[in-house]
């Protein structure tokens, strides 16, 4: 249906295209005076087709993509060559010929280089030198070992007979042909890898084979090719020498140029600081400048596109401005994956054409049997070889995939079209074998590697944002193995990486870099920042949403949630200061509201700061200087330090409420502690101003979670919920107390605020310099079994009766309470809690402030003692937990 | 020295412990010597703030290049997973810089500098940053669990770390 569909699309467009070049051919009669209207079609035609046929072959595209179901199974390629095969049939069937088929020159030379680009340029380039010489044994032994067997082998069924006479071919030309087919076609590899999504070790080898081949494939075939054309009586011993040294030319030369053009990229862009608007254009044009030159020297053209993108992108990312960076990276990827479609499509047409080709079974066969079995033959052997030197082996499934994974595609297919049919009587048999070779390749193996990878458990490549740590640690370990080879002695691949690093830092990078950007210009830095920047950006985005996905998702008030999210910044504005809401909150005592009011503070606090900088960021993301630019981006930079410890402090919060957040893998060795200490924080919460349905569905849900964790996690989780539950009506009447209590309405507003006090909270201990408050956040990091540890702390705490730092011990005392230690003394903490925690909304908001003006440290600082708090107060034994919460009550009261 | 050079079962018994052929053991204490001055141990290590010795003897020295033994093939699951462990712990000793079996914000806050002091342009300040980012990171990650945290981190990471660049170690 799909395909009718598709084919109907097509009609009008055949029919349109086949009309008009009838017309030109007769205007037999004269022109009739002035014409109203003139029909130009013969002046546009050229465009117009290469337009129209984009266009088809983009909505083929989307097409294709309506259906999930299609697509996971099919790869597009496949689909692509199909609706080619139907395209030209109808174009067959209305023009009578065979048309807008894949010209070799058109191939070669605009539909193949973006595709390079595209690969060479966002290349993982670290990913690849280090498989560097597998890739390269691969691709020249590899290709050469396929090349020779293949032809040999053909030319040996021959000579048994099994090839029907009608095909005049010697040695060379079966060995012509057998370079031509052997290459792996790197669009081939990538249509079809892409959707595999193996391991990237896997991926880079046959993806870095497909690619570098190419040298090996243009020499081989122009070595025959010229072989052929001289007659084989002639070739002399010198030309076999020279073949082979030409192959060093070709590779060498092309690598060069690249190189060459990628330097000169680079520097271009260096001073391209006024005139920022042609730096994509830069980029693209001096990469097709490379192309154009290494073929025109006949030297091997996608080596050069490659090594120019893989030379270049450091210098030119660090040079060219923010928005250039993604216009070059949409531009590239949406001429590569254009041109890729065409070139399936184009190749599904061409093969409609019976007058170029002419069929032999036994050649057929014989061809694709051949390079199956030597394509698998010859990764067995190397691999083998391989794998003497490879610190981590490639195994037998790698080789499968390897072998199978081996695509031919339209560059063998333009080639073979190259050859000439008076010096190569047998042309169109070899069109027919390779057409069938490729059709084969793509679709048969294009189709089954899918189910083949998941059936033989390949590695998958998981996918995962960049982590700073994972940054971190692997510049350290680039480190450590660089000394350690030093230590030994042996110079090695890291030693030899190590010293390039440091030439590249130290002239390279001066070279080519702006000078701004070479100063700061610093991979894990960079990643630091871009993270950052993402963060940020998600959280603009979001309108400030990040921190209320903590609260707002809370399981009892689904219906409100819209309405709370929309009416922040208003209430923002409308009320002006917590005194609202806490009016409302005390009308409604013990509503849902309450704790939509605390859900509101929470994003209040939070997002203090954001409904400004929200505004400002999208009014002036065009118009804005670059200097306010800049200055904004710093300021996204500070304040996403901050919302980077919320979010972090909501994971947490979240645990107990949502599973909106992402728990991100944990280990099943988290404390069970925390989560439970802050299941009962939560639930504390919502217990004391909720029904009990809420608690239900906060169990529920907990435990739901949990089911990933261990059964041991579970339990205690469990435990913690209990306690909870028990706790209910003290809390409950706690909230009354506090209710009626109150005196200065806004406390209400914080018991739910943890994470406002979290923000302040104890960690300062170590340094000391900023307010010091004992948070639950503390509590929730002790552990269930320091829970004795704790009960000593909280009766230093009574014994200090320091006011300002009682919210905290009662929530914290809650856990114990089961237990039977401490009931008595919670409700006379009630009243003092509000002073205490009331203070954070202030200081917080200073804080915000504080930050952008920039003063960067002094948050930085603040968000990072949580961590150190933790870490100290996990693992402190019960005693000295004590001495130090002592200590924090101290601060807290001076405070 | 002379005595583990000469006597082939003490060369076996470095190879049983650190899992050396005798040719790597052979070679590596020719490269021991070289860097000892002909002295049964090297000493003038540069002497860390705690725990670390200011000398070490060959033993020593095996014990630490052996960490960066590529994973042989014949290993099963268990002992695959023994030498990882063995490897991170080796690497968390070395973040941990005074060896309380955790990794504290200021310990890999040093060690983010020292590896941001090849560029001088970048203060101390975004170390500290970055440190305080990827420890803020590690925390959500593991959810306040500190001490193993390193650990945990690197066991996430290091299969790549394995696959990618297991130490590549002289043979």
């Amino acid at each position: 249906m799909l395909r009718a569909a598709l084919s109907l699309l097509a009609l009008p467009l055949a029919g349109a295209a086949e009309e008009p070049t009838q017309k030109p051919e007769s205007p037999g009669e004269p022109p009739p005076g002035l014409e109203l209207f003139r029909w130009q079609w013969h002046e546009v035609e050229a465009p117009y087709l290469v337009a129209l046929w984009i266009l088809v072959a983009s909505l083929a595209k989307i097409v294709f993509h309506l259906s999930r179901k299609v697509t996971s199974l099919v790869p597009e390629s496949c689909l692509l060559i199909l609706l080619g095969l139907v395209l030209g049939g109808i174009v067959l069937a209305v023009a009578k010929k065979a048309e807008y088929q894949l010209e070799p020159g058109t191939f070669f030379l605009f539909l193949l280089p973006p595709i390079v680009l595209d690969s060479g340029y966002f290349m993982p380039s670290r990913l690849f030198f280090d498989n560097l010489g597998a890739i390269l044994t691969y691709a020249v032994v590899g290709t050469l070992w396929n090349a020779f067997t293949t032809g040999a082998a053909l030319w040996g069924l021959q000579q048994a007979g099994l090839v029907a006479p009608r095909v005049q071919a010697g040695l060379l030309d079966f060995l012509l042909f057998g370079s031509l087919i052997s290459a792996v076609d790197p669009v081939a590899v990538l249509a079809v890898f892409e959707e595999v999504h193996v391991n990237e070790t896997l991926f880079i080898i046959v993806f870095g084979e497909s690619l570098l081949n190419d040298a090996v494939t243009v020499v081989l075939y122009k070595v025959c090719n010229s072989f052929v054309e001289m007659g084989s009586a002639n070739v002399q011993a010198t030309d076999y020498l020279k073949g082979v040294a030409s192959l060093f030319v070709v590779s060498l030369g092309g690598a060069a140029v690249g190189l060459v053009f990628a330097f000169l990229l680079a520097l271009t862009t260096r001073f391209t600081k006024r005139v920022r608007i042609i730096e994509p254009l830069l980029v693209f044009l001096l990469a097709y400048a490379a192309y154009l030159t290494a073929e025109m020297a006949s030297l091997s053209a996608i080596l050069a596109v490659t090594m120019c993108g893989l030379g270049c992108k450091k210098y030119v990312e660090a040079n060219i401005s923010h928005k250039s960076r993604t216009t070059v990276k949409y531009t590239m990827k949406t001429l590569a994956s254009c041109a890729e479609t065409v070139i399936f499509m184009l190749l599904g047409i061409s093969a409609v054409d019976s007058s170029k080709w002419a069929w032999d079974s036994g050649l057929v066969l014989g061809t694709l049997i051949f390079i199956l079995f030597f394509r698998a033959l010859g990764v067995v052997l190397q691999t083998w070889v391989l794998n003497q030197f490879r610190l981590v082996p490639l195994d037998k499934i790698d080789q499968v995939v390897m072998s199978y994974g081996g695509l031919r595609g339209a560059v063998a297919f333009a080639l073979v079209i190259l050859l000439d049919r008076t010096k190569v009587p047998a042309k169109d048999y070899f069109v027919a074998t390779t057409i069938v070779v490729v059709f084969f390749t793509v679709i048969v193996q294009g189709l089954t590697i899918k189910p083949l990878v998941k059936w033989l458990k390949v590695k998958r490549s998981e996918h995962h944002k960049p982590t700073l740590n994972q940054e971190l640690h692997e510049h350290t370990f680039d480190h450590i193995l660089a000394a350690v080879e030093d230590v030994v002695g042996h110079h090695g691949y890291h030693y030899w990486r190590d010293r390039w690093e440091q030439f590249d830092k130290k002239y390279l990078s001066q070279l080519l870099m702006r000078r701004s950007a070479y100063r700061i210009r610093d991979q894990i830095w960079d990643v630091y920042y871009r993270l950052n920047i993402r963060d940020a950006i998600s959280f603009v985005d979001q309108g400030g949403h990040v921190l209320s996905s903590t609260g707002l998702t809370l399981p009892s008030m689904p219906s409100r949630n819209s309405v709370a999210e929309t009416s922040v910044t208003n209430l923002l504005r409308e009320s002006g200061s917590g005194a609202c809401l806490d009016l409302q909150v005390i009308d409604t005592v013990r509503s849902g509201r309450d704790r939509e009011d605390a859900v509101m503070h929470h994003l209040l606090c939070g997002g203090l700061y954001k409904p400004r900088r929200r505004y400002k960021a999208s009014c002036s993301r065009h118009f804005i200087s670059e200097d306010a630019q800049e200055r904004q981006d710093k300021e996204v930079f500070q304040q996403n330090m901050k919302r980077r410890l919320e979010s972090f402090k909501s994971t947490k919060h979240n645990i107990c409420f949502t599973k909106s957040k992402p728990r991100p893998r944990k280990t099943g060795r988290r404390k069970d502690g925390v989560a439970n200490a802050e299941a009962t924080n939560g639930k504390h919460r919502g217990l004391g101003f909720q029904d009990t349905a809420a608690v239900i569905l906060t169990v529920e849900s907990e435990e739901e979670e949990e089911e990933s964790d261990s059964s041991e996690t579970e339990k205690e989780d469990d435990e913690g919920i209990i306690f909870v539950a028990r706790a209910t009506s003290e809390v409950l009447q706690e909230g009354k107390v506090s209710g009626s209590l109150e005196v200065c309405p806004s406390p209400r507003i914080i018991p739910p605020s943890p994470t406002c006090a979290e923000k302040e909270l104890p960690w300062k201990s170590g340094q000391g310099d900023l307010a010091v408050y004992v948070s639950s956040e503390t509590t929730k990091i002790v552990p269930v079994d320091m829970q004795t540890g704790w009960n000593q702390s909280i009766s230093s705490l009574e014994s200090l009766a320091s006011p300002p730092c009682n919210q905290a011990p009662i929530l914290t005392c809650l856990p114990p309470h089961p237990r039977g230690t401490e009931e008595p003394q919670v409700p006379l903490h009630l009243p003092s809690d509000p002073r205490s925690s009331f203070a954070f909304p202030p200081s917080l908001a200073k804080a915000g402030r504080s930050r952008s003006e920039s003063s960067a440290d002094l948050p930085q600082q603040q968000e990072l003692q949580p961590l150190m708090g933790h870490k100290d107060h996990t693992h402190l034994s019960p005693g000295t937990a004590t001495s130090h919460w002592c200590i924090q009550f101290n601060r807290g009261s001076r405070l | 020295m002379g005595a583990a050079h000469s006597a082939s079962e003490e060369v076996r018994e470095l190879e049983g412990k650190t899992g050396f052929s005798s040719d790597q053991i052979e070679q590596l204490h020719r490269r021991f010597k070289q860097l000892s001055g002909d002295q049964p141990t090297i000493r003038n290590l540069r002497k860390g703030p705690s725990g670390l010795a200011d000398e070490i003897n060959f033993e020593d020295f095996l014990t630490i290049m052996s960490y960066f033994r590529p994973i042989d093939t014949t290993m099963d699951e268990e002992q695959v997973e023994l030498s990882r462990k063995e490897k991170l712990r080796f690497l968390f000793h070395m973040y941990d810089s005074d060896s309380d079996g955790r990794i504290t914000l200021e310990e890999y806050r040093n060690v983010v500098e020292e590896l941001l002091s090849g560029n001088p342009h970048i203060e101390k300040e975004s170390a500290r940053s970055i440190a305080d980012g990827a420890m803020m990171e590690a925390a959500s990650v593991c959810m306040g669990q500190m001490i193993w945290q390193g650990i945990d981190i690197e066991t996430k990471m290091h299969v790549r770390f394995l696959n990618m660049e297991t130490m590549a170690l002289c043979h």
